[in-house]
C-alpha cells in the first residue's frame, strides 16, 4: 500500500517536473522551424472572410489551394492551439482575442475595436442591411415594423447583441426606452404581422438573436429568417426578386454594396463590422504582417518564419 | 356500475388478475418494440440520406462516385458546395490505426488493473479503485476532450519537442490514441473485473496446489480462464475508441488528406470528420456526412464480427 503510494507520488512529481522544464527552456523563437497553419472549416464564415481579406479567395471554400498540411479546427480551437504551439499561425474573429496569444498588427494596423470602428483596420467585413422602397411593404404597419427594427439596430440593447453573437457594432447611441415613442407601431398587438429575413447566412446568427430580442418589445410579430447568401439581400427586397415568393422586407450583405445594388436613399445601411485577426503564440517574435504575407503563408509559399519580410 | 363491471368479465370471461397479466405483457411488448424500432429507424433514416449523394445529382454537383469515395486520399478535392469528389479511404484507415494502437495502451493497463482489483488488492482499496473505475467511466467524452486539448497536447508537444520533431500544437495520432486509451480503460477494467472475478475458485486452488506461485497462477490460469471475458471487454473498448467524436475531434487536428501513419502527423477519423462544420454546412457537404456515418456503421461491424471471431477461437475455459 505504502509503495503504492510512492510509486503515485514520484511519477506525479515526474510529470510535473517535465511539464516545468519545458515551460522554463527554450523560451528564444527559432525562426527556422517550420509555419504550423491552422485553419477554420470550409464553412466557416470566418474563413471566408479572412480569405477574401488576405487576397485569396478562392481558399475560402476549397482546401486543396492551401498549404499542405494544415490543421483544422474550429475558434476556440485555434486560439487555444496558439497559446501552446510556438511555430504556429491561425485567425479568429476579433471579438474572441485575448492576451494569451499575440494579435498581428495587419498591414501596419494594430487590431483593436478602435481601428475597426475608425475604418483603419482592414482586415474585416461589414454587415449591411438593406430594407424595401418606402410604400412597397403592402402595409403602413409593416413599413413602420421593419423602420422600427433599423432603429433597434443602433441601439445600446441591439449593439450589446451584436456584440453578444462576435461582431463589432457600429457605435450606438441611446437605449430602445429613449427612442420607443417614436414608434408608435410598437404599442399595437404585431402578432399576426410577419416580417421576412434574408441574404447572408454569414449574419444569420446575429439576425435571428436581433429578431427574437425586438420581437416582445414591439407587438410580437412573427420573424421569419430564410438567409441564403449576400447576393439575395438587395435581390430580394429592391432588386430583381423583389415581388416573387421570395421577397424579403430586411435583407442582409456580408460585404460592401456593388453599384448595380444601390437602393433608395435611406434603405440601406451598416450594421456592425465582422474582424478577423491573424494571431501567433506570445512567444512568436513577429508583431505585424502584411497581406501578402499571409497570402504566402496560407498558399504555401512561405515555408519557415524566417521567410516572411518583417 | 356493478352491472358494467360484471359485463365486462363475462365478455372478457376472464378474472382480474388474468387481465392484469395480459396487460403488462402487452406494456413489454410495447416497451420491446420501441426500443428495436427506433434502432430501425435509425439505421433506415442513415441509409436513405447516406445513399442519397451516390444516386442523385445533387444539385447539379454530379453523383458522387462510390469507388473513388472508399479509395479517397482526399477528403475533398476542389471547392466545398461546388464539388462531389469526395473521398474517406484515408480515413478509413486513420480509423481503424487509432482504434487498434489505443487498445494496445488500454488492454495491458485494463487488463491488469482488472486483475489487480480482483485478486491482488486488500478488499478497501479494491472496493475503493472499483469506484474510481466506475466514476470514470461516468465522465462524459467532451470533458476527456477538454483535458486532451488542454493536457495531452501540451505534453505531447513538449515531448516532441525534447526528441527535435516539431509536432502541430501537438494533434496528433499519438495525441488522439492517448485520449482514445483513456477513454475505453474504464470500459476494458470493469468488464474484465468481473470476467477474472468470476473464475472458479477451483481452478485457482488447484494450480495453488500443484505448487505454482501466487503470480504465476494469475497469470497462467486465472487471465487465461477469463480470456472470453477480456476478449468481450476488448470489443466494447474499441467500440468506444471506434465511436469517439468530440474528444477526437478536439485533439486530431483534423486532416484532410492521409493517411496519418506517423506518430506525430495529424490526423482524423470517421466520427470527427463527420462532426467538424455539421452545424455549418448544407446541400452535399452535409448529406454526406450521413455517407460517412454508414462506412462507419459497416467498419464497426465488420470489426467486431473479425474480434468475435477471433474470441470464438481463443475458446474458454470453465467460467462460472
Amino acid at each position: 500500500m505504502r509503495k503504492i503510494i510512492i510509486i503515485g507520488l514520484t511519477l506525479i512529481s515526474a510529470l510535473y517536473l517535465v511539464g516545468c522544464d519545458n515551460n522554463q527552456l527554450d523560451t528564444s523563437f527559432d525562426a527556422t522551424k517550420s509555419i504550423t497553419v491552422y485553419t477554420r472549416d470550409t464553412s466557416s464564415g470566418t474563413r471566408t472572410g479572412f480569405m477574401n481579406g488576405i487576397g485569396f479567395g478562392d481558399a475560402a471554400e476549397d482546401n486543396s489551394l492551401l498549404v499542405s498540411g494544415f490543421v483544422t479546427k474550429d475558434n476556440t480551437g485555434i486560439l487555444t492551439a496558439m497559446k501552446n504551439d510556438e511555430y504556429g499561425i491561425g485567425f479568429i474573429s476579433l471579438a474572441s482575442l485575448n492576451n494569451t496569444v499575440k494579435g498581428l498588427a495587419f498591414n501596419g494596423v494594430e487590431p483593436t475595436i478602435a481601428n475597426v470602428i475608425n475604418n483603419t483596420y482592414s482586415l474585416k467585413r461589414p454587415f449591411n442591411y438593406v430594407i424595401r422602397a418606402d410604400g412597397d411593404y403592402g402595409s403602413l404597419d409593416k413599413e413602420n415594423l421593419t423602420k422600427a427594427f433599423i432603429a433597434f439596430l443602433g441601439t445600446i440593447d441591439g449593439s450589446d447583441i451584436i456584440n453578444d453573437k462576435g461582431a463589432i457594432p457600429l457605435s450606438a447611441t441611446g437605449t430602445w426606452d429613449d427612442i420607443k415613442a417614436e414608434h408608435n407601431v410598437c404599442l399595437k398587438d404585431n402578432s399576426n404581422i410577419v416580417i421576412k429575413f434574408g441574404g447572408s447566412d454569414s449574419i444569420e446568427k446575429i439576425a435571428k438573436a436581433l429578431s427574437s430580442a425586438f420581437a416582445p418589445k414591439c407587438g410580437g410579430f412573427i420573424a421569419e429568417h430564410d438567409h441564403t447568401g449576400s447576393s439575395d439581400g438587395f435581390k430580394r427586397t429592391q432588386g430583381s426578386e423583389k415581388d416573387s415568393d421570395n421577397a424579403k422586407d430586411v435583407g442582409f450583405a456580408s460585404r460592401d454594396f456593388k453599384d448595380t445594388e444601390i437602393g433608395d436613399i435611406g434603405t440601406q445601411g451598416q450594421l456592425a463590422w465582422d474582424a478577423i485577426v491573424a494571431i501567433v503564440n506570445n512567444r512568436n517574435t513577429l508583431n505585424a504582417i502584411t497581406q501578402e504575407s499571409l497570402k504566402s503563408i496560407y498558399d504555401g509559399t512561405y515555408k519557415v518564419w524566417e521567410d516572411i519580410n518583417q | 356500475m356493478e352491472k358494467t363491471l360484471e359485463c365486462f368479465k363475462r365478455i372478457l370471461g376472464k378474472s382480474k388478475k388474468e387481465n392484469i397479466d395480459i396487460l403488462i405483457r402487452g406494456i413489454f411488448g410495447i416497451s420491446a418494440l420501441i426500443s428495436a424500432s427506433v434502432i430501425i429507424i435509425i439505421i433506415i433514416f442513415i441509409t436513405i440520406k447516406g445513399v442519397t449523394p451516390f444516386i442523385s445529382y445533387n444539385q447539379g454537383l454530379g453523383q458522387v462516385n462510390i469507388f473513388r469515395f472508399l479509395t479517397g486520399r482526399v477528403w475533398l478535392d476542389g471547392a466545398a458546395f461546388s464539388s462531389s469528389l469526395y473521398g474517406v479511404g484515408f480515413i478509413i484507415i486513420n480509423t481503424v490505426y487509432i482504434a487498434l494502437l489505443s487498445l494496445m495502451i488500454s488492454m495491458p493497463i485494463g487488463v491488469l488493473t482488472a486483475l489487480f482489483i480482483a485478486k491482488v488488492a486488500p478488499q478497501r482499496l479494491s472496493i475503493f479503485l472499483r469506484t474510481v473505475v466506475e466514476l470514470l467511466s461516468a465522465i462524459p467524452s467532451i470533458v476527456y476532450g477538454l483535458f486532451g486539448s488542454g493536457v495531452i497536447l501540451v505534453l505531447v508537444y513538449n515531448f516532441a519537442e525534447l526528441v527535435g520533431i516539431q509536432s502541430k500544437g501537438g494533434n496528433s495520432v499519438i495525441a488522439t490514441v492517448l485520449v482514445l486509451s483513456l477513454m475505453s480503460l474504464p470500459t476494458i477494467t470493469a468488464i474484465s473485473e468481473v470476467a477474472i472475478r468470476s473464475v472458479g475458485k477451483d481452478i485457482e486452488l488447484g494450480s495453488l496446489a500443484l505448487g505454482a506461485t501466487k503470480t504465476q497462477t494469475n497469470f497462467k490460469v486465472v487471465l487465461a480462464s477469463a480470456k472470453s471475458g477480456i476478449f468481450a471487454s476488448a470489443i466494447l473498448g474499441v467500440g468506444r475508441a471506434l465511436g469517439e467524436a468530440t474528444a477526437v475531434s478536439l485533439v486530431a487536428g483534423n486532416s484532410k488528406s492521409g493517411p496519418s501513419l506517423g506518430l506525430f502527423d495529424i490526423t482524423s477519423t470517421l466520427t470527427s470528420t463527420m462532426l467538424e462544420g455539421l452545424k455549418e454546412t448544407t446541400g452535399l457537404d452535409y448529406d454526406i456526412r450521413f455517407s460517412v456515418g454508414i462506412v462507419l456503421m459497416i467498419v464497426i461491424l465488420l470489426t467486431n464480427i473479425i474480434l468475435n471471431y477471433v474470441k470464438r477461437k481463443v475458446g474458454s475455459v470453465s467460467v462460472k
